[in-house]
Parts: C-alpha cells; sequence; structure tokens
C-alpha cells in the first residue's frame, strides 16, 4: 500500500473496528512505533459512528494517520434478524415462488405440536413468476418472455418496492435470464437495489440461493446506506486511505463491493475473531486449534486446522429450528446458548438448569443492579470469587454480590437445600460441562479430536471458563491472547482481500470435460482479479484456492476437496479421485475407492494477501512477575480444593514477557478476568499472550 | 457435594444435570458419527435411523433421534434380545442383530444392533443403533401382501460372538440384498455408532463413577416421571375417544380401514386404548406392536413433554397402553409390513383429536399424515444405466392450534428433522422436470385459526419410467377441531397423453409404466382449522386473501368475509354476512 500512496508517510497506522451488540472495539497497529493501540467504548445504536470515532479518540489516534480503515459490523446481521430491511420483492421461475415459503419442510422439535417454520423475508404477494425455464443442463425448456418481466415491473412501480431479488431455477448453470431479467429491472426501477442469484450463489439448491438472495436485497438499501454514511464521515474527517469490510470468510473486500454484495458480510465480527486466532496459531507455531468466543449470550466455537480456518460453504440464520439460510463461504462458527447472562433455575420437577434463557444485557445479571432478579452464570462468578466486584470493566462498573447470592440463595440453594457456594460451583460446573460437549461436537463432525488441540479463548467470559472447559475436554494448552477484549478487532489487522466463487457443474469424474472445467475455473478467477484491481489495493501477492466438491454417485452430500491446479491441467481423475477418497475417509471415517464419484461444484478462492503487522513484543521480565502486577488476595472458592482460598490477583497490563505464575490465581484486565485453577501453569510468552499448561482434571 | 446415604450413591442435582447433558452428548456423537459415516442418503439425508442409550434393564436412558415415530421400537429391541440371551448370555464383545419386524414394529429394512455395555465386568447399559438400509431383498417397489415378499429376515442373532463377527451372517446378507456393498457400508456404520455410545458412556462411568451415574439417571427419569404426572394431572379426568380412517390398503381399493382410539386420564396417569383400530389387512400398511406403543408414547409425549424433557422411561411410566394383537398397529406374522409409517400417523391423529374435549389448549388439528414421496426408476437416457429415483417426501399442512395457525408445507409426524430434495437436485440426477413446486391455494382448513396449506408437485417425466405412489388419507382429510373446519385431502393426479386424470379411487400406484412427456402430481392435504370459521379476525381473512392464500370465493362462502375491490375488508357486508349465517 506504502507503495502506491505518495502520502504513505503521514499514513502509518492500520484501523481496525468492529462493533458489536453492546461494545464497539477499536485496534490500530503503529507502523511507525510498532505498537498496538486500543480503544473500546459503547456502541451507539443510532449512529454508529459516533462509537467508532470515540473509540479511535480512546485508542489515541486519529483518522488521517491512517492508511487502512477495516471493519467488521453487526448491522448486516442484525437487519436481517430484527427484519428491518427494505420492501423487497422476489422475482423467480413460474411455478416455484412458494419455494421461499415451502423451505426444507424440516421440524427439528419432532414432538412439539407448537413448532414454528422459517418466515420468509418476502411475503407472498410481492413474489412475483415470470415465464422462462432453464433444464439443468442449462438449455432454455421455455425461453424467456420478456413481456412477463415487463408485466411484473408495472406491478413492483406501483408498489413502492425498494428492493428487488431475482431467482431464476438452474440459473447456476446458465445466468442469461437472469442477467436479461435484472438488466430490464435495473432499467424499469432505476431506484431499486437489485440482487440476482447468480451473482452470490452459482449453487444448486433453489431454497437456499432464494433465501441468500433475498436476503441480499433485503438488508442491501441499509447496509450500502451504512457504509456510505462511515465512508463521508471518516472522510470529512481526513480519512485519505482504503476502507474494507470484513467479509463472513474473515477476508476483506473493499466497501464499495460490500454496498453490493451485503450478505457477505453477515458474520464479520465472528469470522475476525477466528482469523486473529489463526495468526497467533501462525506466531506461535500451532497447528490445530479451537478459537473461543465467549460473550454475555452466547459462546462461539470455530476450528483452526492444520493452521487454516475451516469454513462451510452456508450458514442458517436466525437459529436452526426456524433458519433463513444462506449459501456463500463463512467461516463455520459453531454457537452454544450459554453466556455470562444464561440464567439458572430449578424446574417443576427438581432438576437443576443452566440457559438458554439469558438475562441478556438488560435487566442483566442479578449483580449488575438493573432490576435482574434471576441467577446467572455471572452471579454464579462473583459469588466464588473468580469477578471482584470493583474490578468489572476496570472497576467502571460496581457489581453487587448481595444481589448474586440472594437470587442464588433463593433460586437454587434454597430448593436445592445446599448452601449458596455450592450451588453457584454447581451453576458453573455445569455451564462448562455443556459448553465442552459442543465444542466437542463441533470436531466430532469433522472427525476431528478436539482433545489434540490448543484452546484459544476470548470475548469477555471466555477466560473465566476457559481452564474449566479445556480440562473437561482433555486439552493441554491454553492461550488467552493479549487483549481478549479487542481480539475481533484485533484479528481484521490479519486478514486478506479474498473473493470467493463456486459454480455448480455436475458431472461424473469419468466423463469430466476438463477443458470446459478450467475455462470455468479461469472465468471465476478473471474475476476475481478483477475484483482484486478495483479494490483499488496493490496487495503484496495473489494467491489462488482451487476446490472441488464431489460425491460418490447416489450420495446426497457432498464433500469439499482442496486440489492443486496442476491435477486439473495434467487432466489426472486417478488424483482427483484418491485426494476425494482421502478426504471423505478422514471426515466419514470411511471411503469407497472402487465407487464412482462425481463433480458437484466448483470452488475458486483468489486472495490478494496483505502485509500483516508484526505482533508487538511486550518487555521482558522475570519469573516472578513484577511487584507491581500483584493485586493482593481475594478468596475464591475451587471446586477441586472443595474450599475457598485466599487466591493472588494480578493485573494483566503489569505482567512481563517470561513471567511464570502457578494456579490458582487471577489475571484481570479492562475487559476481562482470566482465572487459572489449581494445577495450571501459566507463562508470560514475548507477545504478551498467557500461554497455560491446563492442569489434569481430578478425576 | 455427593449425600452418600446407606446403600446407593443420591447424586445431587449438579450432577443429575451434567449426567443428564452428558447422555444426551453421548446419543448425539452416536448420532453424527452415523450420519457421517453412513452410506445410503435415506440415513443421512432422511434421518431414517434411531440410536439410544438403554439401562441393563432395557429402559430407555436417552435417544439420538432419527425417526420420531420409532420412539419405542428400540427399547423393546433391546428388551427382547436381553431376553433370548439372558444376561448371562451376554459377553464383552458382543453385539446382537435383529430385522424382526415383529419386534421392530416395523419393515425388513430397519436392521437394529446392540452392543451391551460392560464396565469393570458388570453389565452396565446398551447401545443400540437402528438404521433403514436401502435394500432388504423382497420384491422391487412393487404390493407386498405377506413378509416374506418383503425380503430377508433375520432372526435375534450375535453379529458379533465376543469380539468374533459372524461371518456366516454377513454371507447371507451379501447374498440376498440388491446393493451389498451399500448395505454392508451402512452395517459398519451402525457397529461405528454403537463403539462410539460404549466409548462415551464408559468415560462417563470412568469419571463419575458407575453407581453415581446408573443413580442420577435415575433421577433424570424420576424427573422425567414427575414432569410427565405433574402435566397429566392438569388434564380433566375422563374416558375420550375419537375415530377416523385409512383410504384403503391398496389391495382391496375403496375398502375404508377404521381407526379408533379411547384415552381414559385418571389422577395422573393416562391410559391409551388401541383395541379400536382396525384387524391387520393384506396389503403392506401394517406396524407391529411395538409401533402400537410408540403411536402411544408419540402422543402422550407431545401432550405433556414435548421439549423441555429429554425421552426416557422415565416419560412414560405414568402412561399405560391397552393394545391387542392383529391389528394394523400390532400385526403378526405373517403380515405385510413395507409400509408401515404410514398408518400410525393417523392414530396419533386420532388420539391428539380425542385430546380435544379435555385438553384443547395443548392440542392440534389434523395434519396431511403421509411422507408424500413418488418413487420412480427407469434407464436414463444421459448413461443407458438402470435408476431407482424419488422426489423425496412433500410438506403438507399441520393443524391449526388454540393460539394460532398451522404451519404449511412441513413433514409429517413420522419424521423430524428430514428434508425435502431440491428440484434443481432431483432434475439433475434423474430424467424428471418440475412444472410446479407451490403451496395448494385453499387447502388449509377454514377456522377462527386456519389450517396450514399442503404443497404440490407436478413432475414431467422426460424418458419411459415406472412410477410409484402409495399415498393415503385422500378420503378422510385433515379434520378441524373445536367448529374448524377440513383442510384437503392428498391426492394423486396423472397426465397421460396430454389428459389429467384426476378421479383415481386412492392415490396409490405400484409400477405404472408412462413415457416421456407423461407426468404426475403429488398434492400433500392442509390442515385441518380451529374455532369456527366466522370467527376469524376479518382483517386477517383479508389478508390471508391478498397472500392468496385463501381465494375470495372462500373468504366470502366459508369465512363470512366481504372484500371491496382494494382487497380490504367490507365491514358492513361482512357483518351481514356473518350474522345471516350465524
Amino acid at each position: 500500500m506504502s507503495k502506491q500512496n505518495p502520502s504513505s508517510l503521514r499514513l502509518h497506522t492500520r484501523l481496525a473496528a468492529d462493533i458489536g451488540g453492546t461494545f464497539t472495539d477499536v485496534a490500530a497497529f503503529d507502523e511507525k512505533t510498532g505498537r498496538m493501540l486500543l480503544g473500546k467504548a459503547l456502541s451507539t445504536p443510532r449512529n454508529m459512528v459516533e462509537g467508532i470515532s470515540t473509540g479511535v479518540a480512546k485508542a489515541g489516534t486519529t483518522y488521517a494517520e491512517a492508511s487502512l480503515f477495516l471493519h467488521g459490523s453487526t448491522v448486516a446481521i442484525n437487519t436481517m434478524l430484527e427484519r428491518t430491511g427494505a420492501k423487497t420483492a422476489l422475482i423467480t421461475t413460474e411455478g416455484f415462488r412458494d419455494v421461499y415459503e415451502i423451505g426444507r419442510i424440516n421440524r427439528p422439535d419432532a414432538y412439539n405440536l407448537f413448532f414454528k417454520k422459517h418466515v420468509p423475508l418476502v411475503e407472498r404477494a410481492l413474489r412475483f413468476e415470470i415465464k422462462e425455464r432453464m433444464t439443468a443442463e442449462g438449455e432454455a425448456y421455455i425461453p424467456l418472455d420478456e413481456a412477463s418481466v415487463h408485466a411484473v415491473c408495472d406491478k413492483l412501480a406501483k408498489l413502492d418496492i425498494e428492493a428487488v431479488a431475482i431467482l431464476l431455477l438452474h440459473c447456476y448453470r446458465n445466468p442469461e435470464h437472469e442477467q436479461r431479467v435484472r438488466a430490464i429491472v435495473e432499467k424499469r426501477l432505476p431506484k431499486a437495489f437489485v440482487s440476482a442469484s447468480h451473482e452470490l450463489s452459482q449453487e444448486y439448491r433453489e431454497f437456499e440461493r432464494t433465501s441468500t438472495v433475498v436476503a441480499n436485497a433485503f438488508i442491501g438499501p441499509r447496509v450500502s446506506r451504512y457504509i456510505a454514511g462511515i465512508n463521508d464521515h471518516i472522510r470529512s474527517s481526513g480519512f485519505k486511505g482504503s476502507f474494507l469490510v470484513v467479509q463472513s470468510t474473515g477476508g476483506l473486500y473493499e466497501s464499495h463491493q460490500a454496498q453490493v454484495q451485503c450478505v457477505r458480510m453477515l458474520e464479520s465480527g465472528p469470522a475476525a475473531g477466528v482469523i486473529g486466532a489463526r495468526a497467533l496459531c501462525h506466531e506461535m507455531g500451532l497447528g490445530d486449534a479451537v478459537a473461543f468466543d465467549m460473550g454475555g449470550t452466547t459462546a462461539k466455537a470455530g476450528v483452526i486446522y492444520k493452521g487454516e480456518v475451516l469454513t462451510t460453504g452456508a450458514a442458517l440464520i436466525g437459529g436452526y429450528n426456524q433458519a433463513l439460510p444462506v449459501q456463500i463461504a463463512m467461516v463455520d462458527v459453531f454457537e452454544v446458548g450459554t453466556g455470562g447472562g444464561s440464567i439458572a433455575l430449578v424446574d417443576e420437577s427438581g432438576a437443576l438448569r443452566v440457559g438458554p434463557q439469558s438475562s441478556g444485557a438488560e435487566p442483566g445479571p442479578a449483580c449488575y443492579g438493573r432490576g435482574g432478579q434471576l441467577p446467572t452464570v455471572t452471579d454464579a462468578n462473583l459469588v466464588l470469587g473468580r469477578l471482584g466486584a470493583d474490578r468489572f470493566l476496570g472497576g467502571e462498573m460496581k457489581l453487587d454480590v448481595k444481589a448474586a447470592e440472594k437470587a442464588i440463595y433463593e433460586h437454587i440453594a434454597k430448593p436445592l437445600g445446599v448452601d449458596v457456594i455450592h450451588a453457584a460451583d454447581g451453576i458453573l460446573r455445569i455451564a462448562t460441562t455443556a459448553m465442552s460437549y459442543a465444542v466437542k461436537a463441533v470436531s466430532t463432525e469433522r472427525g476431528l479430536d478436539a482433545a489434540a488441540f490448543s484452546l484459544i479463548a476470548y470475548g469477555g467470559a471466555g477466560p473465566l471458563h476457559a481452564s474449566a472447559i479445556a480440562r473437561e475436554i482433555g486439552q493441554q494448552t491454553l492461550i488467552v491472547p493479549r487483549a481478549p477484549g479487542h481480539f475481533c478487532a484485533f484479528g481484521m489487522l490479519y486478514s486478506d482481500l479474498r473473493y470467493d466463487y463456486v459454480k455448480t457443474w455436475f458431472t461424473r469424474l469419468d466423463d469430466a470435460p476438463f477443458a470446459e472445467i478450467e475455462k470455468i475455473y479461469e472465468g471465476m478467477i478473471s474475476e476475481g482479479k478483477a475484483a482484486l484491481a478495483s479494490s483499488g489495493i496493490k496487495p503484496t501477492r495473489v494467491t489462488i484456492g482451487y476446490a472441488v466438491d464431489m460425491r460418490y454417485v447416489g450420495q446426497e452430500h457432498p464433500v469439499t476437496v482442496d486440489l492443486s491446479p496442476t491435477v486439473f491441467k495434467r487432466r489426472d481423475r486417478e488424483s482427483i479421485k484418491h485426494h476425494f477418497d482421502e478426504v471423505h475417509q478422514q471426515r466419514y471415517g470411511t471411503c469407497a475407492p472402487d465407487e464412482r464419484a462425481e463433480i458437484v461444484s466448483l470452488r475458486a478462492t483468489v486472495t490478494g494477501v496483505m502485509k500483516k503487522p508484526p505482533l508487538e513484543k511486550i518487555a521482558r521480565g522475570s519469573k516472578a512477575p513484577p511487584a507491581g502486577a500483584h493485586r493482593g488476595k481475594r478468596s475464591v472458592y475451587f471446586a477441586e480444593l472443595g474450599k475457598a482460598v485466599a487466591t493472588p490477583t494480578f493485573a494483566r497490563d503489569e505482567l512481563r514477557a517470561g513471567n511464570r505464575i502457578d494456579g490458582p490465581a487471577l489475571i484481570e484486565e479492562y475487559a476481562s478476568t482470566t482465572v487459572l485453577l489449581p494445577g495450571d501453569k501459566l507463562r508470560v510468552d514475548e507477545f504478551g499472550n498467557l500461554v497455560i499448561e491446563v492442569g489434569k482434571r481430578s478425576k | 457435594m455427593k449425600s452418600k446415604k446407606a446403600g446407593k450413591p443420591q447424586p445431587d442435582a449438579v450432577l443429575t444435570e451434567i449426567i443428564r447433558n452428558g447422555v444426551l452428548a453421548v446419543t448425539e456423537e452416536m448420532k453424527t458419527n452415523l450420519t457421517r459415516t453412513a452410506y445410503n442418503m435415506i440415513i443421512y439425508e432422511a434421518l431414517d435411523f434411531t440410536v439410544g442409550l438403554y439401562t441393563p434393564e432395557g429402559e430407555t436412558i436417552s435417544i439420538g433421534l432419527g425417526l420420531p415415530m420409532f420412539i419405542r421400537g428400540m427399547a423393546e429391541t433391546v428388551k427382547a434380545k436381553l431376553a433370548h440371551f439372558g444376561v448371562k448370555g451376554l459377553r464383552p464383545g458382543d453385539i446382537l442383530v435383529t430385522n424382526d419386524s415383529y419386534i421392530t414394529g416395523s419393515h425388513l429394512n430397519h436392521f437394529t444392533f446392540t452392543l451391551p455395555i460392560f464396565h469393570e465386568g458388570k453389565l452396565s447399559a446398551f447401545a443400540c443403533c437402528m438404521a433403514h438400509w436401502m435394500d432388504v431383498g423382497g420384491v422391487l417397489g412393487g404390493l407386498t401382501t405377506d413378509i416374506y415378499s418383503e425380503g430377508l429376515q433375520i432372526p435375534i442373532l450375535k453379529y458379533q460372538d465376543a469380539g468374533v463377527v459372524n461371518q456366516d451372517l454377513v454371507d447371507i446378507i451379501a447374498m440376498n440384498v440388491r446393493v451389498p456393498e451399500r448395505g454392508l457400508g451402512d452395517l459398519r456404520a451402525q457397529i461405528t455408532a454403537l463403539k462410539t455410545g460404549e466409548r462415551r458412556f464408559l468415560e462417563l462411568l470412568d469419571r463419575y463413577g458407575r453407581e453415581e451415574v446408573l443413580g442420577a439417571v435415575r433421577n433424570i427419569m424420576d424427573q422425567s416421571e414427575a414432569a410427565a404426572r405433574g402435566r397429566t394431572r392438569s388434564i380433566p379426568d375422563g374416558t375420550y375417544e375419537a375415530e377416523s380412517f385409512m383410504d384403503d390398503d391398496g389391495v382391496d381399493i375403496g375398502k375404508r380401514i377404521p381407526i379408533n382410539v379411547r384415552i381414559i386420564k385418571a389422577g395422573d396417569e393416562m391410559t391409551i386404548d388401541l383395541t379400536g383400530v382396525s384387524a391387520q389387512v393384506r396389503g403392506g400398511f401394517n406396524s407391529g406392536a411395538t409401533t402400537g406403543y410408540g403411536c402411544a408414547q408419540v402422543a402422550y409425549k407431545c401432550i405433556t413433554s414435548p421439549t423441555d424433557y429429554p425421552i426416557n422411561e422415565g416419560s412414560f411410566r405414568a402412561l399405560k397402553v391397552v393394545l391387542s394383537p392383529g391389528t394394523v398397529v400390532t400385526a403378526v406374522r405373517p403380515a405385510a409390513m413395507r409400509v408401515w409409517m404410514t398408518f400410525p400417523m393417523t392414530v396419533v391423529d386420532t388420539a391428539l383429536k380425542a385430546m380435544e374435549q379435555a385438553v384443547p389448549e395443548r392440542t392440534i388439528a389434523a395434519h396431511h399424515a403421509d411422507l408424500l414421496v413418488g418413487i420412480f426408476n427407469g434407464v436414463a437416457p444421459a448413461d443407458g444405466r438402470f435408476y431407482l429415483g424419488d422426489l423425496g417426501p412433500t410438506g403438507g399442512g399441520w393443524g391449526a392450534k388454540h393460539n394460532e395457525d398451522g404451519m404449511c408445507a412441513t413433514v409429517c409426524m413420522n419424521d423430524g428433522d428430514t428434508h425435502n430434495s431440491p428440484c434443481e437436485q432431483v432434475e439433475a440426477k434423474y430424467p424428471v422436470l418440475f412444472k410446479r413446486h407451490a403451496l395448494r391455494d385453499d387447502s388449509g382448513g377454514a377456522g377462527r385459526h386456519r389450517g396450514g396449506l399442503g404443497s404440490e408437485k407436478a413432475v414431467i417425466a422426460r424418458a419411459r419410467m415406472n412410477i410409484s405412489v402409495r399415498v393415503d388419507r385422500v378420503h378422510c382429510p385433515p379434520w378441524g377441531l373445536q367448529g374448524g373446519m377440513a383442510g384437503m385431502g392428498n391426492k394423486l393426479t396423472l397426465t397421460l397423453d396430454g389428459k389429467e386424470i384426476d378421479d383415481l379411487p386412492n392415490a396409490k400406484v405400484y409400477g405404472r409404466p408412462i413415457k416421456a412427456g407423461d407426468g404426475w402430481s403429488l398434492f400433500a392435504g392442509g390442515g385441518g382449522g380451529f374455532g369456527p370459521p366466522h370467527e376469524r379476525a376479518a382483517a386477517k381473512v383479508a389478508h390471508d386473501v391478498r397472500q392468496g392464500y385463501v381465494s375470495r370465493q372462500a373468504a366470502h362462502d366459508i369465512y363470512g368475509v366481504e372484500l371491496n375491490e382494494q382487497g380490504g375488508v367490507d365491514e358492513y357486508a361482512t357483518r351481514r354476512l356473518r350474522l345471516k349465517s350465524a
């Protein structure tokens, strides 16, 4: 970047801003000093850019100094979940306007007579059909009747439609009809936000593709206004660099591209955290890790395997039961309904349950003193001494121990006939085991063994529970990165420009037309390079990833197989088949070398590799933490010891590289507390990460 | 935290909850490992399987679904195997098998394997896994009238005896099923699931102690029982009855098959009496007594603890089921069982109808109660190979409830998390072309709360093929409750030589040849309505008309709502219309 910009000497920082539900986090890397600057501010939902500016100021930097502004935001996902998007219409193939409402017809809660399906973002009255039909081979079975498109446009013009989504069957094989319909609609409705499905996903499955293109159209107007607003604001505040947005893959794209393909930024925050975890793995020489992010209402886990983030080709937005699918590449993030705000209760049958109900930010845990009466995980942490009543958010928010004790006593301890400490410990044990089962499940689905992975814990509540979870899973190494409360913003600084393409192309491997396949790859790659060029950024290098979704003939689910381009150039069917068998074996535990295989979809990823800031090193110290790091002792209950013990607490910011601390101990910082259990051994590495050798669980 | 009283340990609430989550995680992991290693898509796409953990007595600890209607199938199979060999006849390294239809209560495709779990030499639990094999031999696609025409039958045997696989059995299976490598592939997936269950359950026993875990399991069952009893107690005492019928058994066309259900509720106990369902039939629509129990358990679970308590033996302690042998849900040899899943869904629907009189706010109007799968075979023009194709299940309308409309286009009671097949996928695989995949307007039963709409799949053959459809509930459409009206029934139409045939006597065709350009349409019924249609808010009716769920004519004739030209409610005309018919 510095090469292309004559004013590079002045533009010496990279700014990253992550907007979450409660906080806006800013991380800035100063290339001149090699320092990482951090700022945290309350999110300002009515005008998000205010929170960003406050965070930038708190970090002690300015927009004018920045060469890059990297941004992740919940605006896209919130617009979708809160259904506050545009008035949207769908144009689709005759006979298929209900596909979006029918969905996949499954009933996950099998015995619940009051189950609920997904609710489409576009009501039936605004779903219009046109005369045309492609076959699976991409031939026009019924030619496009343009008069039928105009007839729909006549109606749309009268309905004040703000956004139009276009989905035609088999457009992944031949997008001509979709392209033509898009051209007509754009001409007829010049003010509308128009989105055609093949621009987002050229993968089969009409319901999923419909849901994807509708989501993009629905959130499009609002998200593009939002990005334009931020752009105007930072430009007028002196920003002269490039404005990039984080996608759900963790890759970056230019803000103009984000204003068109809005649905690609749905999960930008969680994805950035996993990218940060990957950067940490590279720096520390770790291959396999689980990235664990726990906040107020949920915990999220992503997987880094052999140094790469595991991604998925689709995600379900809004919870499994009523999900609206989005069929684009994403970091595979698994969510568990356990967070600091999870409510504990004793139910009608005498069972003690923790979650999935959450007290949310309002009224919040009982100890917040904002009217919450029910005991939560956070209350249990406070009662056991793991959280300090006057140390929360650097002491900016006082916690009410009495209120926490009262809630736990009345709702848990009294009905169960145990004391408050045992009740609080029970709440944590249940939450811990629930989260550890979830983390194990994520890896089992991938054919991986979580016990062999390191755990990287961040988010406000992650470091509080991570050691207990790691023990439960049998993991030996836990890493709490520097500034775990800013980790998603930190991760953005380690991201690359990235463009993902997929195209369904059904063919038996035996008759695969390689010349055509190469042409498809070339098309996707030149599209990716064009997108890269239009971002205006000159990356240090460009890499291209090739993959193919394959399955055995007769199977339904394909698996994605990464392939080197040479196997295509060599037209090496055997080698492709062999790779596929291997991946199938690893992922599913079986393979069938004698069965024929077929290709379902081709995938290409074009990456513009960015120069990464080196991790900032902290000052070195001796084995013993410096005197200034000691913050006295407080009484903390540990089930491992069966009692409360006076436990030393340390100020994280005062620790030095090389310091060692044995559990039990607490390491406190502005937005988080790391719990070291008895038997844990911590050392501070040269970058200020807490590297913890996890003790064995007692049994 | 352990309070050791005399005798067996009494695990506290915390350990109990940890074990509750723990056994659920075990069965979920068994499920994951089965679906990810299974070979045929009926297992991993249609989720036609069930995995579970059982006590040494064969009582259900936890089930991973799978197939909701198979709620009982494995417990009975485990008990039958235990009775067959006795505790003394079981050794570490044993794996037991059967596909006996009259034990599992279902069809021969349901191969069921059971692994006794030994901890420090003591039988401590069973892991069990049923999965639907794609083919078990027998008549291909056609009509069956006895079990012998339906394929290979395996009595209770040891597939593995103290670690040694019974190769004779494997060879017999390999010679009797059409695609042995797939069947045996699924067998391996099932064994993987069992071993996952064994390993993970033993981890729990090692971690927390055998007696503690089994004690916690007893607590979990007691909690489920307490919850179920509490919710049963709140149902008014009394005897509640309902009846319905099936179209026919595919052999005696037009001969209705009565389904009568009687429920007696007294105190915190419930008795479900299914002696009033029809005697077993000739066509393959029978199921075994296990499924008779299953029907009662499904209905009971829906009414008492649908989501907040896991399925275990305790959930059903307060339920008594009365059956008599030889009915369509207690069929005895040599009844044909291939389409076992269809009638039981209507039995459940009928039980929920009986509950209308007792707890209308907890029950639901009827649904389409059929999978509506269209299967076909032929030789693919593309490669000249024989293929077996299917359109996947079709979503129908579910019934309305006291407080809300029914869901549209959703899979029937037999299946849970089963997905349909994308049209784009089916068309890429087989020589068919979908004309429509759409909701059926006006199919939802009218009511204060409207039944969900069914859906339609209209398909054209692009080459010569043979089609089979085995759909019921054409003539007994999904009924409404509390004055709500019935939805439209299921339906099949054929298009032959450009002419639509929509007056078939039922919705069953077996291996019917059709040629390119011919087609067929599957129509899933709509759910029943709840409450009188005239009590539906006129604004909601106007909304339904605007969306096209309800026609203007139906709004007028059935709901008594007059709409103006803009589609808004004509309040005055509506009041008059509703008064007139009141």
